[in-house]
């Protein structure tokens, strides 16, 4: 039998991946899988917390597109899905531009120029 | 390194104000903010759960800001880690606004190993809604 990768049935949006993200404990988590498939009590096994707060973490990051799970017999095995990293970068390039412009817009509307200039 | 800019149809004075006092800043950056503009003072700001903490290196109204930029609770971006400056330039009665934010630690190990993981302190910066 062909084990066969779990992908998300519609792509995870980026706000998904960046809630999953905000959280230290499943960072650690991608941490851990970032090298080595490994099983949800081996992942447990690092950690101070339930195995059912361990297990919500894995589907919120599962959700998000960042894990693979696979079965093996009745374990199942979690490793990152880098490619899913590979937009981030992006937004993390849009972070300050999007920021400034949000400014700009409240600044503006803070302030009206009574004779506006024509955009060229 | 990230630099970004943009133009504003208001002086220095004005656009400059929204980097040092917290409700304006607020406004278009972070849901809360505690900031003691003065080289050495607090910047500290939150934002969709995560908190930047951080200080001010400059403070030269209406020209130039400079801030540190971390995240406490990532150890990959640690308070005073990162960099932010920013210019402010009169053009007519507009103002070009620059900011640069250095040192962030995805430039200096890019995207292999821990690269994506150094950015996440920063990439959460990016969860704004």
């Amino acid at each position: 039998m062909t084990p066969e990768p779990k992908e998300p049935e519609a792509p995870a949006g980026p706000d998904a991946v960046l809630r999953a993200l905000a959280d230290p404990h499943r960072r650690e988590i991608l941490r851990l899988v970032q090298d080595a498939e490994l099983p949800a009590g081996q992942i447990a096994a690092n950690f101070d917390l339930t195995q059912q707060a361990i297990s919500q973490h894995l589907t919120v990051l599962k959700r998000a597109g960042l894990l693979a799970e696979r079965r093996e017999g009745t374990r199942r095995l979690y490793s990152l899905r880098s490619e899913s990293l590979q937009p981030l970068r992006s937004l993390l390039d849009e972070f300050w531009p999007d920021a400034l412009a949000r400014l700009k817009q409240s600044v503006e509307r803070a302030h009206p120029r009574t004779e506006r200039r024509r955009p060229t | 390194m990230i630099t970004a800019s943009v133009r504003i149809a208001a002086p220095p004075e004005v656009v400059f104000r929204y980097f040092i006092d917290p409700q304006l800043l607020v406004t278009w950056i972070g849901e809360r903010a505690d900031l003691d503009a003065r080289p050495g003072g607090t910047f500290a700001l939150d934002f969709a759960g995560t908190k930047a903490r951080g200080s001010y290196v400059a403070v030269e109204p209406p020209h130039r800001v400079v801030f540190t930029w971390g995240i406490p609770q990532d150890a990959a971006l640690p308070p005073g880690s990162s960099t932010v400056e920013v210019e402010f330039v009169a053009d007519g009665g507009d103002t070009i606004v620059s900011l640069t934010h250095r040192d962030l630690p995805l430039d200096r190990e890019p995207s292999h190993q821990e690269g994506w993981e150094r950015c996440l302190a920063a990439l959460a910066a990016a969860v704004r809604q």
